[in-house]
């Protein structure tokens, strides 16, 4: 973590960190992620939690619609996985800014020479981590379970584009909504509230494009498309608001300012 | 003017109200294929380009109090919320009633339906946040409201984008003079009082934050003589 805090506090004081601004948030934002997942590995707390949750959806899933026709599978199995995303993210997104909540941190990590864009796709990379960690579990469950989601086994490639582009949205939306809740001391009741009505669209685009994956339409494509092009969406305007959403920006402003007289 | 402009807004709208329902119900032609329901889009129409217009006005005032920290965005982009609410409501009522005439099914989850929902669900978010966010929860709020004000080109494309049980956008043009006579009144009557309601909201707000400063004063000036005089013994 030296190491790191080194390399943060030079590449924002060096002459090519100016010139260079997005290589070095990234640089940034892959250096806070592996240090949030390093902690994570330590104690596994947000991984097993969300895992057996997910497992837990996937029996009751299982058990529900057990009975479910062959013919009505194709319509019920993109809605099993989609809404199992959502209830996993809505728990890891809970759960995502609870070590800077609990040691309160967050002002520490926001104090720190580190572009506040890079602690958004941080937090938002860990947030797809997980989950894609989840959807391990879900997406073969499903195809053990339903005859109808073979398809995710026979075409891997195209299940994994959706399960990454689908989840990707979600993390995008949900990390900059958590954010703002963990740092206004929010109740968490409320990310439930914002987190489906904006994470809704991705949702049903993914659902649509599960639908026709299923269905083995040539719609997948296209669908698929309308998907990234959400998730562009949601990053550029998650990154954008990060900062003002976080800590407002005429607060960032004076904090700039009352820098360049010290300096 | 300030304070009578809402009022004189709901006056106007007071007077042209009836008279659009009189064109609506007596001098306009009844459509031929929907029958007496069609009137329904006199007030559907209206009401849905005005909760949009309050949408992207409820997201571009929580833009600029975001950016610039300023009270009256906020106070307007409240108000707006709040108005979107309500003339989504009246959107999501009407609509259905007359798919439900139409189509034999008052809700298809069409893309247009599917987007106007979720416009309504972001809002109702947004309010929720308001009434029960902690401190710092307005500009969350405001993030809130950006990404509603986004969903508004959604809808309105909606119907180019995807294959969808709603007339397109295209409709609008070739409507007779006569739909056009009963529509634009309609809309008057509506948009004026939209627009009152929203000022008076604002003010309200304005009030609000007024109060809670002038509170703020009152028990800062309480608190600094016994700080004086803590300090003065010490």
């Amino acid at each position: 973590m030296r190491d790191a805090t080194l390399t943060l506090s030079g590449a924002r004081r060096g002459p090519r960190a100016t010139t260079n601004l997005g290589m070095v948030a990234l640089r940034q934002a892959w250096l806070l992620a592996v240090n949030d997942l390093r902690q994570e590995a330590r104690d596994l707390e947000l991984v097993l939690t969300a895992s057996f949750f997910t497992l837990v959806v996937l029996i009751m899933l299982g058990m529900s619609f057990s009975a479910l026709g062959v013919s009505a599978q194709p319509l019920a199995v993109p809605g099993m996985l989609w809404l199992s995303v959502a209830f996993v993210g809505a728990l890891t997104l809970s759960r995502i800014f609870n070590r800077e909540r609990e040691f309160d941190t967050l002002r520490a990590m926001l104090v720190a020479p580190v572009e506040r864009v890079s602690i958004y796709l941080a937090k938002a990379f860990v947030t797809l981590v997980i989950l894609l960690g989840c959807c391990c579990i879900t997406v073969p469950g499903l195809a053990l379970l339903f005859p109808a989601a073979q398809p995710f086994a026979e075409r891997p490639l195209e299940t994994v584009a959706l399960v990454v582009m689908g989840c990707t949205a979600y993390a995008g939306v949900g990390t900059l909504f958590a954010a703002g809740l963990a740092s206004s001391s929010g109740k968490n009741v409320l990310l439930s509230v914002i987190l489906y009505p904006l994470t809704m669209p991705s949702l049903l685009f993914a659902l649509v494009a599960t639908r026709s994956l299923l269905e083995g339409h040539a719609s997948f494509t296209t669908y698929l498309g309308q998907l990234t092009a959400t998730n562009v969406l949601a990053f550029v305007v998650g990154a954008w608001l990060f900062e003002p959403v976080l800590v407002g920006v005429p607060q960032q402003r004076s904090a700039r300012r009352a820098s360049r007289r010290r300096r | 003017m300030n304070k009578i402009l809402p009022f004189a807004f709901l006056g106007a709208a007071g007077m042209i109200f009836p008279y659009s329902v009189q064109l609506i119900f007596l001098q306009t032609p009844i459509e031929q294929q929907m029958g007496t329901v069609q009137k329904i889009f006199y007030f559907h129409v209206p009401l849905a380009w005005i909760m949009m217009l309050l949408a992207v006005v409820c997201g571009v005032a929580a833009g600029i109090q975001l950016r610039r920290d300023s009270k009256r965005a906020e106070a307007i982009s409240i108000a707006a919320a709040e108005l979107v609410l309500v003339t989504g409501l009246g959107v999501l009522i009407t609509g259905p009633i007359w798919g439900h005439a139409t189509w034999g099914k008052p809700w298809t989850w069409d893309a247009r339906q599917v987007s106007t929902g979720l416009l309504w669900l972001v809002f109702a978010a947004y309010v929720l946040v308001r009434h029960y966010g902690a401190a710092g929860s307005e500009r969350l709020a405001a993030g809130l409201a950006i990404f509603g004000a986004i969903d508004v080109p959604v809808i309105y494309y909606a119907v180019k984008i995807w294959k969808t049980t709603h007339p397109s956008t295209d409709v609008a043009g070739s409507l007779p003079s006569s739909m056009w006579a009963a529509l634009w009144p309609a809309l008057i009557a509506l948009l004026l009082t939209s627009l009152a309601l929203l000022m008076i909201r604002v003010r309200q707000e304005m009030t609000d934050v007024a109060l809670d400063e002038a509170w703020i004063g009152l028990e800062h000036d309480a608190a600094s003589p016994n700080l004086a005089a803590a300090t003065g013994d010490a």
